[in-house]
């Protein structure tokens, strides 16, 4: 997605996504550079920035191979003095731990910010980790925008904090703030601030983090770290205190916890008569700020997303200086720990806090008497992973082996559902690989068939595989290559050779690196062609039985939906497909077994397929025993290549 | 603290963000404020979409169970599904076309059924032959603004929003405008013909 309200004209006021927002904002301050790997919420913010940089030639903008890489190219950039910026998921963040920790001894040049997209709730993630810790842990301040409202604001303050600490900041979003529209102002953008390249001044004592040099910088870390909570007390813009400085109440807000707390307090009438602390700076601890509002206080209230980071923190802090107040929060058990806040938990805490028995937002909930399906997200119709999982099934029960399915983080994580049920675990990126390591070692009667997506296997894929190659692993790893990262919406990756910037890049073969990795069985075959699939998967499940070492198998088809796009650029569409009712038996196999969304059950238990629906992949065709579907007219053979080929712009 | 909360509802693909942002450029050009909270992520891939538009003196994103003020919805099952937030009474105005989760041996509740149990708890509900209808205006994937031309004959969108700026969002914001905006005068005319209130 282009995102193209990131250019909106200065002094205008446009709707944005937080996402965007903060786009806008680095682009204000002038960003320089900025790396990324995809991951849900955080992707958007270099897809605008990747937008900007291909209208304004400026900032220098890349999708890097992971997370670790983008962050290490971020501080090297920061390096050279210029303004840099890495955005990734929560999760990523685990990925660049190493390089994070690091960064905060180093500091920098320039500056350098590094968004962490939390998914409290985990809307589109496998945890709900609290990534201030990561703040606290590694000596990196954080800020916290007080909702979508003040993205833009939030993420101007950080690289400013950064450029005058010559530290990394890390920028806390959570899904409610990434994914949230709001009504942003736009300010000016100054396009050779966000061109200018950098020089690098070498500073070994600095930059080696040899232990000579890092005991050095481990005394002058911790005494920085000091430093930056007195001014992180001093930042008004950040945070500051509202409402009545006499009250026995002190609610302390933190990030989007501000905008809940002032939304209920406001409701009550009530917003002058407690202390309300908004902190969106919260990280290190802004001490001597919150001791001068907590002084006195009978009640201290804490709201903030995810764990009780902060609400900690105080109450050590009020243990060391001797404050006394009671306490609500997380901590203490009055606001429920998990998933993400909503105004009705937060009223209840500060109902419970300030005794208030009316209540604006805890209606009572209205609950339909009727049984409702439930509908999770499946592989769409013709998406080229249910003809792969379908074809691997069946070579799996005709090398009558037992298969261990090592699932891995994309698309295909929705095998996971019936009637696949081909994801056996799914434990981080590149975890399919890695598991399969372990799998293939501690146990003699089973395969573990690792089953990676073609971004992942370049983010985390290739450390496994050259393992799995080094100590024999019998295992069959099958590379889904549907040309994108498509769970995030089609950015591109190494394997496709086009860049966030729009210009070449040189696309890698996945073929080539495992043959260099010395896998000695490699295999390309076409994701669509059923046949040839179970048969090439038949033939490599041998292989490992037989050999005992690794094989590894590349499904390459084009994601569908990639697919319709570039078709409707270029003129071309797919030719949907219809039921022949004389020769459909009923059986129900294309429907229930192979499960295509398109196709549905007539009452006499006969397929029809829903034309809207039906992407014309032909995979139906391919599966029905009874040659009962056909295209209705002739299909295009530049659709056929479009299904193999078509990849990101 | 005036504020209006509208839940928009259906499957991934059928246009409820596309609608939502058309709500918001709405409310902007009305002059008015407005909190957009998106769920995305996994919802191209067929799954149930919740969009939460707070429109007026509002902070937080999302509405809480039981605090809308009125839906829009593209399926019948996903209108019952988050009928939870919103209030007794509230109108719901939903396409009739149920689109079934692709799920082997799951039984789908009719409309009539759905309908009834909505009914029952106090919802004004309001079945929309939005999709058939866009269809008719040469705009399959219209079926969002139709529903949104309905919703806004009622009044109960007068306060925060101005036809005009609908027309101006539509605009700078959609595809094919001319044909959404055709879409839109046909739901306000489908109400006005067919609600009396």
């Amino acid at each position: 997605m282009a995102h193209r309200e990131v250019l909106a004209e200065p002094g205008s006021r446009v709707v944005m996504l937080g996402n965007v927002a903060f786009a806008r904002g680095a682009l204000e301050y002038g960003v320089s550079f900025a790396s990324a790997y995809p991951g849900t919420p955080s992707t958007e913010i270099t897809e605008a920035l990747s937008y900007a940089s291909r209208i304004l030639g400026g900032p220098y903008v890349e999708w890097s191979a992971n997370e670790k890489v983008a962050l290490e190219a971020a501080i090297g950039a920061a390096l050279t003095g210029i303004p840099a910026l890495a955005s990734m998921k929560h999760v990523g963040v685990n990925v660049a731990a190493d390089p994070l920790f690091s960064s905060a001894y180093m500091g920098v040049e320039g500056a350098l910010v590094i968004v962490s997209a939390d998914d409290p709730g985990m809307w589109s993630s496998q945890n709900e980790q609290d990534n201030r810790w990561y703040g606290i842990h590694a000596y990196i301040p954080v800020v916290e925008p007080a909702g979508a409202q003040e993205a833009k604001t939030a993420i101007i303050e950080a690289f400013k904090l950064s450029e005058k600490w010559k530290h990394p900041v890390i920028l806390r979003t959570t899904t409610r703030v990434s994914h949230t529209r709001v009504i942003v102002e736009a300010g000016e953008i100054d396009i050779a601030k966000i061109k200018r390249k950098g020089t690098f001044v070498k500073n070994p004592e600095k930059y080696t983090l040899v232990p000579v040099h890092a005991r050095r910088l481990r005394e002058e870390l911790v005494e920085k770290w000091e430093k930056i909570s007195n001014d992180l007390s001093q930042n008004q813009v950040l945070n500051h205190a509202e409402g009545n400085p006499d009250s026995e109440t002190l609610v302390v807000a933190i990030g989007l916890g501000y905008r809940y707390a002032k939304e209920i307090l406001a409701a009550h009438g009530l917003l002058d008569n407690v202390r309300l602390l908004k902190l969106s700076a919260p990280v290190p601890l802004p001490k001597s700020l919150l001791l001068n509002e907590a002084e006195g206080r009978e009640k201290i209230i804490f709201v903030e997303e995810g764990d009780p980071v902060i609400e900690t923190l105080s109450k050590a802090l009020f243990y060391d200086y001797n404050v006394r107040a009671e306490i609500y929060g997380k901590g203490t058990g009055h606001l429920k720990k998990t998933g993400e806040l909503e105004l009705h938990h937060v009223e209840k805490l500060l109902a419970k806090a300030l005794e208030l028995e009316k209540t604006y937002f805890s209606h009572a909930m209205i609950k339909p008497d009727i049984k409702l399906p439930p509908r999770p997200p499946v592989l769409c119709p013709g998406c080229p992973y249910r003809a792969v999982f379908y074809a691997l099934r069946r070579a799996v029960g005709k090398a009558r082996i037992r298969p261990i399915y090592n699932g891995d983080i994309g698309c295909y994580s929705l095998g996971v559902n019936p009637p696949f049920q081909m994801q056996d675990t799914i434990v981080e990126m590149g975890g399919s690989i890695g598991l399969a390591n372990g799998m293939a070692h501690a146990q003699d009667d089973k395969v573990p068939i690792a089953i990676i997506g073609d971004s992942t296997f370049f983010h985390a894929g290739l450390p496994g595989l050259a393992n799995a190659v080094y100590n024999r692993s019998p295992m069959l790893v099958v590379v889904l290559d549907n040309r994108t990262t498509a769970m995030t919406g089609h950015q591109p990756h190494p394997g496709i050779g086009v860049t966030a910037r729009g210009v070449e890049g040189t696309e890698l073969s996945i073929v080539d690196a495992a043959k260099g990795l010395g896998v000695e069985y490699v295999k390309v075959i076409d994701a669509f062609n059923i046949a040839e699939g179970e048969k090439e998967f038949y033939e490599a499940l041998e292989y490992v039985k037989k050999e005992r070492k690794p094989a590894l198998i590349v499904a390459k088809g084009a994601c569908i939906l990639l697919a319709l796009a570039a078709g409707r650029r270029i003129g071309v569409y797919p030719i949907v497909y219809r039921v022949d009712d004389d020769k459909c038996t009923a059986c129900g196999l294309c429907y229930k077994a192979f499960n295509c969304p398109a196709i549905y059950s007539k009452d006499d238990g006969k397929a029809y397929i829903n034309e809207l629906l039906c992407t014309g992949c032909g995979e139906c065709a391919q599966i029905c025993p009874f040659d009962a579907f056909e295209p209705v007219d002739e299909v295009p053979p530049e659709w056929l290549r479009l299904m193999r080929e078509a990849k990101p712009t | 603290m005036k504020s209006l909360n509208i839940v928009l509802s259906g499957v991934g693909g059928q246009g409820i963000i596309s609608l939502a942002n058309v709500i918001a450029n709405a409310v902007l050009e009305s002059g008015g404020k407005v909190i957009v909270a998106e769920t995305h992520g996994l919802s191209q891939r067929g799954g149930s979409v919740i969009v939460h538009v707070r429109i007026g003196d509002v902070e937080a994103p999302l509405i809480p169970p039981g605090n809308g003020d009125l839906m829009l919805s593209l399926d019948p099952i996903e209108a019952a599904r988050y009928s939870v937030y919103l209030k007794k009474g509230s109108m719901i105005f939903v396409d009739n076309n149920i689109t079934p989760p692709p799920l082997p041996g799951i039984k789908i509740p009719s409309l009539d059924e759905i309908v009834e149990s909505l009914e029952k708890e106090g919802f004004d509900i309001i079945v929309v032959p939005a999709v058939d209808e866009a269809k008719k205006a040469g705009n399959p994937l219209g079926a969002n603004i139709f529903l949104l031309g309905a919703s806004y004959q009622t009044g109960i969108l007068k306060e925060y929003i101005n036809e005009e700026a609908i027309i101006d969002a539509i605009r700078k914001n959609l595809k094919k405008p001319e044909k959404n905006i055709e879409v839109f005068k046909r739901g306000k005319k489908w109400a006005e013909e067919r609600l009396t209130r």
